[in-house]
């Protein structure tokens, strides 16, 4: 057997391993369900022996047999709520939110490094399909030294909730008993592929060997998203409990506890959400490199690098908002009660704040990729234009963090006349917020198509045609975003509701339809000037660190968000917390948590990346030892 | 091709196929949702 004949057997074994442990845990889970299943038929032989407990699942009315033990009643004191002198839910919120940025993180750059590394097999052009190739390998680098921080945090976690939640920790893993196992096989088959995909990175760099390497990447994509999945069910049963009766008691169908009202719609947000949060952080990352960077080569890498992070975390940016709306549309349907807590009640003003933020994030890239024009020849045509854009950001922003009500002190109220400002208060409703962020999105779309056509001129007959009609085409976009922004005014509430749709999809319509027009109109088209890597301006790579930061901010607030809609409740109406923290924390306070939380994560990535770097350093010096005098190591050289 | 790219012909007929596509949009979405578009004109 020849080398190249051994190398090809050895990367199907390893595939095959990988293909062995996603299924493990399936294998495993089969007699699961079957307990679920075989319950009733074993309980139908001995019905005359002994009376079988029926309950009423709480959420999809079904009946089942009673096979867990009821929530338990928790009372405050040592047994249930045990303590240190310290508030058990800050701290629980530290760990929880520090094991959610790291595992966001771990699952969002692989799936980068599957894109990636598939852009470079299918390049043509040899050098840059080396360059894309160096670029997954760089991304999955950093990705392995904070996937055992991820692991040692969630150890973290599962210590403090047993330490300080333990009837409630005791309580979750009866009712996921029948997947526990699986979610913890899932971690140790993603640990395994996760290596087996990294250090088999040289050894299967060509042709065949390279698409085995590239199905790893797509097995360990797998394994990680039902890792989230399975950890979303856990969130989604927390917020909208199904598959138990109304005493908690666990049913046998674990498919209804897993499959809750909320579980699709988080899983679609959080997959989104990962993405573009791990793009942010590359992109910073890459910021961090660019900024400390010595020689031009190196700039030019990172400057490249921040800009293929940024546009993969805002290609999930730009539809995140709809998946956030289709969960918030959800959550009505689920409980009307609890969407009121969270857009017109006690969490209202969070919302501006998440508004501000999401303001933030798509300003930061739009003035990224204004800046990253700047090294493009020929982009100059599209500054003078800026400004108008500027301008229509500035409006839909301000339109989208104008609040409904404000708090004020009687005598201000008296002074405006109401709680609502006669003029600014007509901002504040959801008719002019839908305008507001789509417009934004709409602006960030139409700043991408110049930035993609900035050094280049199409050579089309039609090219002319091709132009007047993405100009009229995206005025009338705004125009009609706008108009069913207002017309929503002078229409009932029940209607206005489904005006949201058709401006999704004009916002969406010029994403897609623009993207590819300008992509037929530029295939072939002349270019002015190559794009100059590592030549544009260092406040574009704050602004990097800026969107990377604001996400961060962002993730920690809609995580609160989102869990203190629960009020006092661990589970919502099935197990009450009866701890002294079951009360809403004052938006100051949460705000300095989610930063505190934001700063920790920073210096400890910061970490990271130092660890990372001193991995970089050695390479050369390796390669110098090793081969003095000889030729340039190849792009791809690991 | 030689008259779609005389800017007026060009400007015409992108705005017609752009109010065209973009009240299709509104008028079918709203549909789709069991809801009338035209409310307001209608009432």
């Amino acid at each position: 057997m020849g080398p190249v004949t051994r190398k090809k057997v050895f990367s199907i074994m390893a595939l095959c391993a990988m293909i062995s442990l996603l299924l493990l845990p399936i294998i495993v889970s089969i007699p699961s369900p079957a307990i679920g299943a075989d319950a009733p038929a074993a309980d139908a032989a001995k019905k005359d022996e002994a009376k079988v407990e029926k309950g009423r699942d709480v959420y999809y009315k079904t009946e089942g047999i009673v096979v867990g033990a009821p929530a338990p009643k928790t009372t405050d004191g040592p047994k249930d709520y045990p303590r240190y002198n310290f508030e058990s839910r800050v701290l629980l919120w530290f760990a929880n939110q520090q094991h959610l940025y790291y595992g966001s993180f771990v699952l969002a750059v692989p799936i980068f490094c599957m894109i990636i590394e598939f852009m470079g097999v299918v390049t043509k052009d040899k050098a840059l399909a080396k360059k894309y190739d160096q670029l997954a390998y760089d991304f999955i680098k950093i990705s392995l030294t904070a996937y055992s921080l991820t692991a040692i945090l969630g150890g973290i976690l599962i210590f403090t909730f047993l330490t300080l939640y333990p009837a409630f920790f005791g309580y979750l893993s009866s009712i996921f008993r029948p997947v526990m196992h699986i979610y913890a096989l899932m971690f140790v088959a993603e640990s395994g592929t996760l290596y087996i995909y990294y250090y088999g990175w040289d050894k299967m760099k060509e042709g065949f060997l390279k698409w085995i390497h590239l199905s790893m990447s797509v097995i360990l994509n797998i394994i990680g998203t039902l890792l989230m999945f399975l950890a979303n069910s856990w969130i989604g049963f927390m917020m909208s409990p199904a598959g138990v009766d109304e005493q908690g008691r666990f049913l046998g169908n674990i498919w209804h506890v897993i499959h809750t009202a909320l579980w699709n719609p988080l899983n679609v947000h959080r997959i989104l959400g990962n993405m573009a949060f791990g793009g942010g952080v590359v992109a910073a990352y890459a910021a961090y490199r660019f900024l400390a960077s010595k020689t031009d080569e190196d700039r030019a890498h990172y400057d490249w690098m921040g800009y293929i992070a940024m546009a993969l975390g805002v290609a999930f940016l730009i539809p995140l908002p709809f998946a956030g709306y289709w969960l918030m549309r959800e959550v009505y349907a689920y409980r009307q009660q609890m969407g009121i807590t969270l857009m017109g009640g006690l969490l209202a003003w969070l919302f501006i704040i998440q508004a501000t933020m999401i303001g933030i994030l798509f300003l930061s890239t739009n003035y990224y990729l204004w800046q990253a024009m700047g090294r493009m020849r020929g982009a100059e045509k599209y500054q003078r234009y800026i400004k108008y854009l500027v301008f229509i950001l500035c409006c839909g922003y301000l339109v989208f963090i104008t609040p409904h009500t404000m708090v004020m002190t009687p005598a201000e109220l008296k002074a405006m006349g109401g709680q609502q400002h006669p003029v600014l208060g007509n901002y504040g409703v959801m008719s002019a917020k839908n305008g507001g962020i789509n417009v934004i999105i709409t602006t960030t779309v139409l700043s991408f198509v110049w930035y993609m056509r900035g050094n280049k001129v199409s050579t089309l007959s039609w090219a002319k045609f091709g132009n007047i009609f993405m100009g009229v085409f995206f005025f009338f976009a705004y125009v009609n975003i706008i108009w069913l922004a207002i017309y929503g005014y002078y229409i009932p509430a029940n209607v206005r509701v489904g005006l949201s749709v058709p401006q999704v999809a004009t916002t969406l319509s010029c994403l897609f339809f623009m993207f590819a027009l300008n992509s037929v109109m530029m295939k072939g088209a002349k270019q002015m000037g190559p794009i100059e890597w590592g030549k544009i301006s260092v406040r574009s790579q704050y602004a990097l660190i800026m969107l990377a930061t604001a996400f961060t901010w962002m993730m920690g607030l809609m995580g609160y968000i989102r869990s203190s809609v629960r009020l006092f409740w661990h589970v919502n109406e099935i197990m009450r917390d009866n701890s002294p923290w079951a009360y809403t924390h004052t938006v100051g306070f949460a705000a300095n948590m989610i930063s505190f939380n934001v700063l920790f994560f920073w210096v400890s990535i910061l970490f990271v990346f130092w660890l990372g770097s001193l991995a970089a350093k050695k390479v050369p010096v390796s390669a110098t030892a090793t081969a003095p005098g000889g030729a340039p190591q190849p792009a791809g050289s690991h | 091709m030689s008259a779609l790219n005389n800017p007026v012909i060009a400007v015409i007929v992108s705005v017609v196929v752009a109010v065209t596509y973009f009240t299709l949009v509104d008028h079918f979405l709203m549909d789709m949702q069991g809801l009338d578009y035209w409310y307001l004109f209608r009432k």
